[in-house]
């Protein structure tokens, strides 16, 4: 703790030393409101850090959360907190007097709370979940949904090619998969962007604007779309600690929304701006709800959990394009299935020109660019 | 008894050594490697994008290796039959006062040297269209008449690099013609503004 003290006298490109008195202003006396008299030495600040955290910064996580010197008291407040929970969901599910709808809700929630991984469930265990998901939908909302648990199909790996000649920036895309996905209204999430770059300056997606208002396509500008990659050696999927994300069969990367804790390692792990976070709990007008789900797929997330594009598995695991390529009018997204070699998407890999980001990564990204 | 145990052992050792071998995970160096073992085996899948075609009426077509549909044109083209007005030549149409028909097609394909009406349309047969070298094309193989000149797009258009796939991914494929995006007469598309903005993002950049 000893080395804290530098950082405030940190002093780059300067060629005299600067003295305790002076401040960024460049004035040596007072006057430029941000003087530094009272600034504190070392010791001060360690028994300052000390007063405040006290001996958690020597504990570890479980003497800071078990061994706690707690009086009679406080140990009866907590225990008494955590009962009256339990008693309540107890409670509403056994007892005579509550109604029956709510008595199902409290049924529907306690074996949804005590449901194990998607990924591990048998077929019967994923439709169980999926219907309960959807008569809760129904007794909450009062409206019905079509919720799918369709698994990958075999000889299936779905793969795209975007044609960065074709690209307009019309954003007709992007519109298409907020609705398709039930994407958060209030902060206008969005798994796709199209960055709009500059001819002749390369792939420079720092000095890109990715939301643009004017008149598409502007001169002397590209545009190049970007989302998640669905990557074959995915490295969002290798940090998650709790196996909340996985490569299907099909080689699409999803998320179990109820089992994702919301740690947003994955966030950090995708080199290409993938994945989103819900920071507040997703909201979308009843009415614009698409009802057609898949348990993997757009169903409703709740706040703190990843999301991301999932190629549409709702659609594209049913045989149809997903909303992004049925929605733009260049035709500069062609999706398909790279296991059939004749199949557009293996025409385009095997005939063009074709790139991928960061393939040095070694990520191995299924979503290809390529020019006319 | 002892030598019996001892190949037993070594078999173990064999064993053990081939299986550990073959990860699951990293059975393939590349995707590409990936791609290719398992698409030898591939015997079609079950799913199929009929459905997703929805209303459309198209017609087969087979060009080169290719074979796929396109929506039907001539069911598009409102005033199809042509010869249903078109039944004398243009010349005698031209000469008596006749309501004003087609006034609205501006021609802005290439340059006035290299293109007029003349060289799609045969004034002679309405309901045919006409190569540059005065052979018949049935308007719905439109495309024909473009793939003349436009030979690079014709080419990726067949193979799935350009134009707009119709409903699904998996087969049949079907596909936009030319003339389904952009209009003959006015080939180039318009600029236009983005179909959105995001606001969100503008106060978070702040």
């Amino acid at each position: 703790m000893s080395g804290i003290g530098k950082y405030f006298k940190l002093n780059m490109n300067s060629a005299t030393k600067q003295t305790s008195g002076s401040c960024s202003c460049g004035n040596s006396s007072g006057g430029c409101g941000s003087n530094n008299q009272d600034q504190m030495s070392d010791k001060d600040f360690d028994a300052a850090v000390d007063a405040a955290i006290g001996d958690e910064r020597t504990k570890d996580g479980f003497e800071q959360v078990f061994d706690v010197k707690m009086d009679r008291r406080t140990a009866f407040r907590k225990l008494t907190a955590s009962l009256v929970i339990g008693a309540g969901a107890v409670s509403s599910s056994c007892s005579l007097t509550t109604g029956e709808n709510s008595k199902e809700k409290a049924q529907i929630d306690w074996e949804e709370q005590f449901k194990g991984n998607y990924k591990l469930m048998t077929d019967e265990e994923k439709k169980g979940t999926v219907d309960r998901l959807v008569r809760s939908y129904q007794l909450r909302k009062g409206e019905n949904i079509k919720m799918s648990s369709t698994n990958a199909v075999k000889d299936v790996l779905f793969g795209y090619a975007f044609n960065i000649s074709k690209c307009q920036g019309y954003m007709d895309c992007v519109n298409a998969c907020v609705k398709e996905n039930n994407q958060d209204r209030n902060s206008e999430m969005q798994y796709i962007r199209i960055h709009e770059m500059k001819d002749g300056e390369g792939l420079k997606f720092n000095e890109a604007d990715d939301n643009y208002y004017h008149e598409v396509p502007a001169e002397g500008h590209f545009y190049m779309g970007t989302q998640c990659f669905h990557c074959d050696n995915p490295p969002c999927v290798d940090v998650c600690p709790v196996q909340a994300t996985w490569r299907e069969e099909d080689g699409l990367v999803v998320i179990d929304y109820d089992w994702c804790v919301g740690c947003r390692y994955c966030m950090a792990a995708c080199p290409y701006d993938g994945r989103r976070f819900n920071w507040s709990t997703p909201e979308v007008p009843e009415e614009e709800i698409n009802k057609n789900q898949h348990y993997l797929g757009n169903r409703m997330r709740k706040k703190g959990v990843m999301e991301k594009c999932t190629f549409c598995v709702q659609r594209s695991r049913s045989g149809k394009d997903p909303a992004c390529v049925e929605a733009c009018p260049t035709g500069a997204r062609i999706f398909g299935n790279l296991l059939d070699p004749k199949s557009t998407i293996r025409w385009v890999l095997e005939n063009k020109k074709v790139f991928r980001l960061k393939e040095d990564l070694g990520t191995e990204p299924k979503f290809w660019y390529f020019m006319d | 008894m002892n030598t019996i145990n001892y190949t037993y052992f070594l078999g173990c050792i064999f064993l053990i050594i081939f299986s550990s071998c073959k990860h699951n995970e990293n059975e393939y160096h590349h995707l590409t490697d990936k791609i290719e073992a398992k698409s030898k085996k591939y015997n079609g899948v079950s799913i199929s994008s009929e459905a997703y075609i929805g209303d459309i009426k198209t017609v087969e077509i087979t060009e080169g290796h290719h074979t796929f549909l396109i929506p039907d044109r001539k069911s598009q083209i409102t005033s199809y039959t042509c010869t249903d007005c078109h039944s004398k030549p243009l010349t005698e149409l031209k000469e008596v006062s006749l309501k004003k028909a087609h006034w609205d097609i501006m021609l802005e394909h290439a340059n006035q040297e290299v293109m007029n009406c003349a060289t799609c349309h045969n004034g002679n047969n309405m309901d045919h269209l006409l190569t540059l070298t005065g052979k018949t094309i049935d308007f719905n193989k439109s495309y024909r008449l473009c793939a003349q000149c436009h030979s690079n797009q014709f080419e990726d258009w067949k193979g799935g690099a350009h134009g707009k796939n119709i409903g699904g991914w998996a087969n049949p494929r079907a596909v936009m013609t030319c003339v389904n995006c952009h209009n003959p007469h006015k080939p180039k598309i318009e600029s236009r503004w983005p179909s959105r903005f995001n606001t969100q993002k503008v106060k978070e950049r702040e």
